[in-house]
């Protein structure tokens, strides 16, 4: 089989749901900005040499239905000839993007592709504007519908995760990112123009702003204050606000290339795809998705969990994150994960819990981090994997290039 | 010139000032709140509008927090107000067409204001002050003539909101077309009672009820009565509020309380009950000791936690001014009292009684009967403006003189005299001249007793108010049961009165309505269900009786339970039906079976004070009086019906939570936010007249030409509600927010509401959604839960979730 090739990777700050930055700007509008940057930064190539776009989404309707991978081709000033798609496994979406795009370059069938994601949260909801569970499914089996937050709050419940631990998870989560952010370490951002329509004396303008920075992030918070928050999904339950993802508006795409087109247009591609995989589990407790996967993978691939450099295990819920970590026998060795630590490897800049998680994104959305990362530190192998609503783990590889 | 109320500054934003600027801005009139600049402003925060708002903003914001809400549309109401500081902002008072003053109460402070307001305010302006104790005549001293023909006293009640009273009075050269036009504006627009007071300290309400405080405790020292002992006897079993005495003064706080007293004593030098406004040593401890009341946490009364969590409650020993274990006391002629079925023979059986309790209630009440009719004509021209202005502004069930009137004059004013009690003269006069009472009617006529006349003389009262009391009295009951009453309003319309406990519906009462409305269709125009039920905030139908269908449901007969609900249903839908306009005039707490009965109206004319709901799922049920139908008609008919509606999730949960949550309007405007108004349901802001404004509608409707609605089906949310709920339910159930039985009932009433097992968007007939109802209804009562939760709320008043 053919090697498929991440040749660049990019994307868009990630923004606060409703009150971040981006929570008046269309999906369409960041995912065309990513895919302009993209292009700008693979030189060489142009838009008819790209074949297809393969677009994550988490909640495909409204602003961001109407196979929103078409349309952006197009609003990106594709020719009519490149295709576009749309793809959901909720929060893999972004990452089985690229990955479909990977396999089909390493079947044969296309050389340039690109593959991404994107959700504004803030514009279509979290569930869809009009979630419609079938009532007899839903008397006989509801945990296919379940609340996230429950899920967290199983796993939580069933593996020990104590409200301590997890919010000196997030706490540690908020501290990386906020020095990734002071220190300018998130290469793979595209600063991105934003709009918002702002009231003066009862008359609505519309104004236009450059956004080159994920503005959930904390730098302020405290263990005190992680603390003195609420349960959100559970009475007397652990998972807060503070130890769960934030709700996030965000974009991300990567050019994936065989290696013919990359020796055709004389790049030099940052790292290979090597494998990709999801794992289902039971919906209830959907975040030990992960744990189910990346073993999976690791099988797939020959390789063992002390192989990899670098990881990133997306946030959705602290709870879930320290499982995955626990299984894996990542979470003991504190220096891995810690913000003090130099040694760390596992969410070096932070994760969702600090940048967010624009759900379809996400999976696109750490790609970039991730191979961003693998160049700055030179780390041979690292692993993606995140956990997926309905009971799903993916997990991908990915190896550096020389 | 027409004068008008577009703007209005209130001057001052304490509790008071928060109060009257938040009932303004509901009348529909733009505010201007204004207050101090912060006296402790760094140098950097001098130039800061913000900080010197700081005052003023605070004020605002306390507003809209208070609870219970000061505000009755809170999204709607706030914008209304801009606030103001009065150095920034003071000449904005130019354009005020009323400004009132509600700052500290300091002569010195009050007249600089009213000085500086007389150098901006436009002629014609009208200007009152809120002072509780200072005269005007001191403050407007210096005034220009202008000023002094539009200057006035306003003294609202706190909570502004609820209180009723608005005592009035006149300055020395006020215009009577500016005190006219600030009465109409105060009853109609603002919804109060108007009292007219003089300017003497402390005006009508207050004077009379420090007085009755001081005296309280001046008898409790010398006779040795303990505090919870007084309040035992001065709450419910006397017509007075619950909180009584000492309860009522933690509510106010000592410091307030302690103040008016005080003022009372200092300005009132004549008075010949002065040493009552003396406070008693134990209160002045109190309040050294910031022991204030409910706002520092203890007062007379405190609650204690213990480490177990544990609540334990204590009291203030008079004589010792320790705080002691809280009990329970009661007294012989309280338990006779209970027996009584009047307020009158509850007075009677207490005051005459002859135990320690008995002695005290007959001193402190003789005492306030005796000090009241002094205050005449010193206070106040009639019996009616004290009785008025006790009952508005302190909550009693009945003011001095109608208590007089119950206890008997004759008889009580032998005992005072027995008693050595100095009789008033003017009371002595009356009764010399044959008249035996302060009150009587004279034919359909309500009549007082004029001390200055030596004569009986008219009540006035609001035009628009009906008077349900007076129609009784002039024989205008056409029917009548035990707990439900048809009386005359005249013109053809007739009024369904209720009056059972808390109004509560009963099969009694349904069967009633079923011939009232026989009676109305062959006799008369139109109907009204309306009812003037006291207290604060009163009762128009608390729900339905559940005694008898858990006494159906624990002998198994589930049968009766269906046939009873079909009789509610015929019931309710024959009215609904009926070939009149029925019109329901709903205030206070309106819920249950009450709501459903406002729902299934033609109109609603609701009184602003509306705290509506279908709380049937406190009790284990569903409405059973198709409220779910009614209210989701509400939603779904408020939209035009060319607007094609494709997400009826949006409508659906919101009209179920009503129903899941048991949620309660916390006003009329509320009420309508919530569906349980619709858009041509009218809102009247003053009590008094909503009988009038009903009666009123129910005329218009008949004039307008009036068919009763079409039997029309209903589009509903169908199947897709229920795989919405039923995961969402999940969810609830697993973060432990929800109890069992409490997610089966939700799961009932869901079904009810979606209109069972169709596809979405079909439209069903009523009969389909009156079947749903009805088999949810009965299903939920063959459940042992239910009844456990019926018999607990019964029992206790509180739900029970299971």
């Amino acid at each position: 089989m053919r090697e498929a090739y991440i040749v660049s990777s990019v994307r868009t700050p990630g923004c606060r749901r409703g009150k971040g930055a981006f929570a008046q700007t269309r999906p369409e509008d960041l995912l065309l900005q990513a895919i302009n940057e993209l292009m700008a930064r693979t030189p060489g190539v142009e838009k008819k040499d790209v074949e297809d776009l393969m677009i994550g989404c988490a909640f495909p309707e409204a602003e961001q239905g109407l196979n929103i991978g078409r349309v952006i081709a197009q609003m990106a000033k594709f020719p009519d000839e490149t295709c576009g798609a749309t793809v959901n496994r909720f929060c893999a979406s972004g990452l089985e993007g690229i990955a479909l795009q990977a396999m089909r370059v390493k079947s044969g069938w296309s050389d340039v592709a690109i593959g991404g994601g994107v959700e504004s949260m803030s514009i279509v909801p979290m569930g869809g504007n009009m979630p419609r569970p079938h009532p007899e499914w839903s008397k006989e089996n509801p945990d296919v519908y379940v609340s996230m937050g429950i899920t967290a709050e199983n796993v939580a419940n069933r593996y020990k995760i104590t409200r301590e631990m997890q919010d000196e998870f997030g706490y540690h989560s908020q501290m990386k990112a906020s020095n990734a952010k002071a220190k300018k370490l998130y290469k793979e951002i595209v600063p991105t123009e934003a709009v918002k329509y702002v009231e003066k004396n009862g008359i609505y303008e519309k104004q236009t702003f450059i956004q080159d920075f994920d503005d959930g992030i904390r730098e302020s918070t405290t263990m005190e204050g992680l603390a003195k928050l609420r349960a959100v999904f559970a009475a007397n339950g652990s998972v807060t606000a503070g130890n769960s993802s934030q709700t996030t508006d965000g974009a991300a795409v990567s050019m994936v290339m065989s290696e013919e087109a990359v020796k055709k247009f004389d790049l030099k591609p940052i790292a290979k795809l090597v494998a990709y995989t999801v794992a289902g589990c039971r919906a209830d407790e959907m975040g030990v998705g992960p744990a189910h996967a990346v073993p999976k993978l690791l099988k797939m691939t020959g390789m063992k969990v002390e192989d990899i450099n670098l990881w990133e295990l997306n946030e959705a819920f602290a709870s879930q994150c320290i499982y995955a970590m626990q299984t894996l026998g990542l979470y003991d060795k504190r220096e891995l994960w810690e913000s003090t630590s130099d040694k760390r490897i596992i969410n070096v800049n932070g994760g969702a819990i600090a940048l967010g998680h624009p759900l379809g994104c996400t999976g696109a959305k750490l790609c970039a981090q991730i191979v961003t990362q693998m160049q700055e530190r030179g780390a041979k192998y690292a692993v993606e994997s995140m956990c997926i609503g309905g009971g799903m783990g993916a997990a991908a590889l990915f190896e550096l290039c020389d | 010139m027409q004068r008008r109320i577009k703007k209005v500054a209130v001057i001052g934003s304490g509790i008071m000032g928060g109060g009257i600027a938040a009932l303004m801005a509901s009348a529909g009139v733009e505010v201007l709140l204004l207050d101090i600049v912060p006296f402790d402003l760094t140098d950097e925060e001098k130039k800061d509008p913000k900080a010197r708002n700081r005052m003023v903003d605070n004020g605002l914001n306390a507003a809209i927090k208070s609870k219970p809400p000061l505000f009755y549309d809170k999204k709607n109401d706030v914008p209304m107000i801009s606030t103001g500081n009065l150095e920034d902002d003071f000449d904005k008072l130019a354009d005020m067409d009323w400004i009132v003053e509600v700052v500290v109460e300091n002569l010195k402070i009050k007249k600089e204001l009213f000085k500086r307001i007389e150098g901006v305010r436009k002629p014609g302006t009208i200007v009152s002050s809120n002072t509780s104790g200072i005269p005007l005549k001191d403050m407007s001293a210096d005034l220009n003539a202008e000023m002094c023909q539009h200057f006035m006293g306003t003294h609202f009640f706190n909570p502004v909101r609820y209180m009723h009273l608005l005592e009035l009075i006149p300055g020395e050269k006020t215009l009577p077309e500016v005190l006219d036009f600030v009465a109409g504006f105060g009853e109609k627009m603002l919804g109060k009672g108007i009292v007219w007071a003089k300017d003497t300290p402390n005006f009508v309400g207050n004077r009379i009820g420090i007085h009755g405080i001081g005296k309280a405790m001046q008898i409790m020292l010398e006779d040795g009565l303990t505090i919870p002992e007084v309040d035992a006897i001065f709450g419910a079993p006397m017509g007075r509020p619950k909180t009584a005495i000492f309860k009522t003064s933690d509510l106010v706080g000592l410091d307030t309380m302690s103040h008016v007293s005080q003022n009372t004593y200092d300005l009132c030098v004549d008075d010949e009950e002065r040493d009552t406004f003396i406070v008693p040593d134990f209160v002045k401890k109190l309040v050294e000791n910031n022991q204030l009341g409910n706002k520092t946490k203890g007062g007379f009364y405190k609650k204690e936690l213990t480490p177990e969590w544990k609540t334990l409650r204590k009291v203030i020993d008079p004589t010792t001014g320790e705080y002691v274990d809280l009990d329970r006391p009661t007294f012989p002629c309280l338990d006779a009292a209970k027996k009584c079925e009047t307020t009158a023979e509850k007075l009677q059986t207490i005051v005459y009684g002859d135990d320690k309790g008995a002695k005290y209630a007959w001193k402190v009440t003789a005492a306030a009967c005796i000090y009241s009719a002094n205050r005449i004509p010193e206070i106040s021209d009639t019996v009616v403006e004290i009785d008025n202005a006790m009952k508005w502004g302190y909550n009693f069930e009945m003011g001095p003189f109608e208590q007089w009137d119950a206890i008997g004059v004759e008889k009580s004013v032998a005992k005072m005299e027995a008693d050595g009690m100095a009789v008033p003269e003017n009371v002595k006069k009356m009764l010399a001249s044959g008249a035996t009472s302060f009150y009587k009617l004279e034919g359909t006529k309500r009549m007082f007793f004029d001390f200055a006349a030596g004569a009986y003389k008219e009540m006035k009262t609001n035009e628009k108010a009906i008077v349900l009391a007076d129609l009784r009295a002039n024989n205008k009951v056409v029917k009548s049961v035990p707990t439900c009453s048809l009386i005359d309003l005249g013109d053809g319309v007739f009024n369904i009165e209720f009056h059972s406990k808390m109004n509560a519906l009963n099969g009694e009462m349904l069967d009633f309505m079923q011939e009232a409305g026989k009676y109305v269709e062959e006799n008369g125009v139109g109907l009204v269900i309306g009812n003037q039920a006291g207290g604060m905030p009163g009762a128009f139908s608390a729900g339905g009786d559940l005694a008898y269908m858990l006494g159906l449901a624990k002998a198994g007969k589930f049968d009766e339970i269906d046939s009873f609900i079909k009789g509610v249903h015929e019931g309710i839908m024959g009215t609904k039906y009926s070939p009149y306009p029925v019109v329901a005039a709903p205030y206070g707490l309106t819920l249950g079976g009450g709501c459903e009965t406002c729902m299934s109206a033609d109109r609603i004319v609701a009184h602003a004070d509306l705290f509506m709901g279908l709380v049937e799922i406190g009790a284990g049920l569903v409405p059973g009086g198709c409220g779910m139908i009614h209210l989701w008609r509400n939603y779904i008919e408020s939209v035009p019906p060319a607007a094609k509606v494709t997400d009826l999730g949006g409508f659906f949960i919101q009209a179920f939570m009503c129903v899941a949550q048991a949620k309660v309007s916390s006003s009329a405007a509320d009420a309508r936010k919530n569906g349980f108004l619709r858009p041509t349901d009218r809102i009247v802001a003053n009590k008094d007249n909503l009988i009038g404004e009903a009666k009123k509608e129910v005329l218009k409707m008949v004039d307008d030409g009036y068919a009763p609605p079409r039997k029309s089906k209903r589009v509903v949310f169908g199947r897709e509600a229920q795989g919405m709920l039923w995961a969402e339910m999940n969810n609830m159930k697993s973060g432990g927010y929800i109890t069992p039985h409490m997610e089966f009932i939700a799961k009932k009433a869901a079904v009810c509401m979606a209109g069972g097992d169709v596809k979405q968007g079909t439209p069903v007939t009523e009969e389909h959604l009156m079947k749903l109802e009805r088999e949810a209804f009965v299903d939920l009562w063959r459940t042992e839960n239910t009844q456990k939760m019926a018999e607990h709320i019964m029992k206790t008043g509180k739900p029970l979730f299971l």
